[in-house]
């Protein structure tokens, strides 16, 4: 569903992504952790393009992503991005911010988009809320709208970029919660976390990053008991123990 | 004596109000024109688009360094020298027009640059294109920030104006010259001139100012 040819990325002088190479299969779960500056954002960022690679080929759902000519609002509609400040539209209300896409991107009826979207924001728990802005929702649900704002799109892949990190402590786990969900209903995802009970539990692969490389990837089993890297253990060793 | 002159200038009042008429007439014409190409503008220099946002930056400055009245003078006596005609009025319009655009065109940009980058990621990710993204996403939001600045700056245009009298546009300025000539009671005389763009102009100020304080107060990030 989606490959790195040895993709090399740079901002200015800075060389951010060195030769990553990755296959995720559909339906496969990986979770992504690394120190901060490591270029994790980045390297989901390239998969939809909101970031150009300069080096190699990155291939997703079929299409040529590293080619400047490919279209890529048709492959972006297929493609749910949940950001880590989850960057809703503070001038709509959830109901048309999980509708906007299907509406003008899909040329889906008002009416069916607004049953969708209903039905959506209440399987995320979001049923009572429609109506509210997102000034008005907390972190937490805030967080689920931008996921039922993904999932309006019934989209291919899920992206997640640190999608509780800027949440509350009480609020972290309603968010896994529905990423569990839809881990279990077979969506194919890549998230960036460093909630390593969640990778534990669902993902089917982790992996390591630091300094733009792809250190380690393994099932989470082999990849919490016998990390191969120094540099692994060691990140491990800090995240686990706080 | 000044009852005398009060009952002239009362007589010459369909003169003024001729003038007005006709202030309104350029001002509202170039404030709709200058409101469209300068968002137009604001919008590709907001934007990625490198020598096209050069070029308009450029034009602003030049326009924005130099002062109206010579642009009007440089419009209506020097481009005939050039064969290009143009009557006082068109000439007045294209002028003020381009004036708007330039300061408009500065306000919209930053107003768009305001909106947080975020905004646009998402839109760009869900698979918008360009347009959906600015009239959905981007636009409701940059409009909160331009707004009050953009009706302040159209009481700044209307009142600018007034320069087009020097090229011959019968406004309520030159209609305040002209009488002038018969009663020489300048304060009275421009009084009246300053008055009747006051009538114009101070519900506009109104209406900036609670623009300001109501979407400063309901703006939610
Ligand atoms: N738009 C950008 N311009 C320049 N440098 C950037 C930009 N975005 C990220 N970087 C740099 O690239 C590196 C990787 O960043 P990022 O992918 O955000 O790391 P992570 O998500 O792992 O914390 C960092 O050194 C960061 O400062
Ligand atoms: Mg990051």
């Amino acid at each position: 569903m989606i490959e790195f040819r040895d993709v090399h990325k740079w901002f200015g002088d800075l060389h951010v992504l060195k030769g990553i190479r990755l296959r995720v299969a559909a339906g496969e779960v990986l979770v992504v952790c690394g120190p901060s500056g490591s270029g994790k954002s980045t390297l989901i960022r390239t998969i939809n393009r909101l970031e150009p690679i300069q080096k190699g080929e990155l291939i997703v759902d079929g299409m040529k992503v590293h080619d400047p000519r490919t279209p890529m609002t048709k492959l972006r509609a297929e493609i749910g991005f949940v950001f880590q400040q989850f960057n809703l539209y503070p001038h709509m209300t959830a109901l048309e911010n999980v509708t906007l896409a299907p509406i003008k991107v899909r040329r889906m009826p008002r009416r069916e988009a607004e049953a969708l979207g209903k039905e959506v924001l209440a399987k995320v728990g979001l049923a009572d809320k429609l109506h509210q802005y997102p000034a008005q929702l907390s972190g937490g649900q805030q967080q689920r709208v931008a996921i039922a704002r993904g999932l309006c799109m019934h989209p291919k892949i899920m992206l997640f970029d640190e999608p509780t990190s800027a949440l509350d402590p009480e609020m972290i786990n309603e968010v896994l919660e529905v990423m569990r969900a839809l881990a279990r209903e077979g969506m194919t995802m890549i998230v960036v976390t460093h909630e390593m009970g969640f990778a534990r539990e669902v993902a089917h692969r982790v992996a390591f990053m630091d300094y733009g490389e792809l250190i380690e990837i393994a099932p989470p089993e082999e990849f919490f008991a016998r990390p191969q890297s120094e540099r692994t253990r060691l990140f491990l060793s800090k995240i686990l123990t706080h | 004596m000044w009852g005398i002159y009060l009952e002239q200038l009362l007589q010459s009042l369909p003169f003024f109000l001729k003038g007005l008429w006709m202030t309104v007439a350029v001002s509202g014409l170039s404030l709709l024109l200058g409101t469209a190409v300068g968002f137009l503008w604001g919008i590709v220099r907001a934007s990625r688009r490198r020598i096209l946002k050069a070029l308009i930056g450029a034009w602003v400055d030049v326009i924005r360094g130099t002062p109206f009245l010579v642009q009007i003078f440089i419009l209506f006596f020097i481009l005939p020298e050039f064969g290009v005609h143009l009557e006082a009025f068109p000439a007045a319009v294209i002028a003020l027009s381009n004036l708007a655009a330039c300061f408009i065109c500065e306000i919209v940009s930053s107003g768009i640059e305001s909106v947080p980058h975020g905004q646009r990621e998402a839109a760009v990710s869900s698979g918008l294109n360009g347009y959906q993204q600015l009239r959905h996403v981007i636009l409701p939001q940059a409009l909160r920030v331009i707004l009050p600045p953009l009706v302040g700056q159209y009481v700044l245009l209307i009142k600018d104006s007034s320069v087009v009298s020097a090229i011959g546009v019968m406004d309520v300025t030159r209609a305040g010259w002209l009488t002038v000539q018969r009663i020489p009671q300048g304060i009275l005389v421009f009084g009246l001139v300053g008055l009747l763009y006051f009538a114009i102009c101070y519900p506009l100020i109104q209406i900036s100012g609670a623009l300001e304080k109501r979407l400063g107060r309901s703006s939610r990030r």
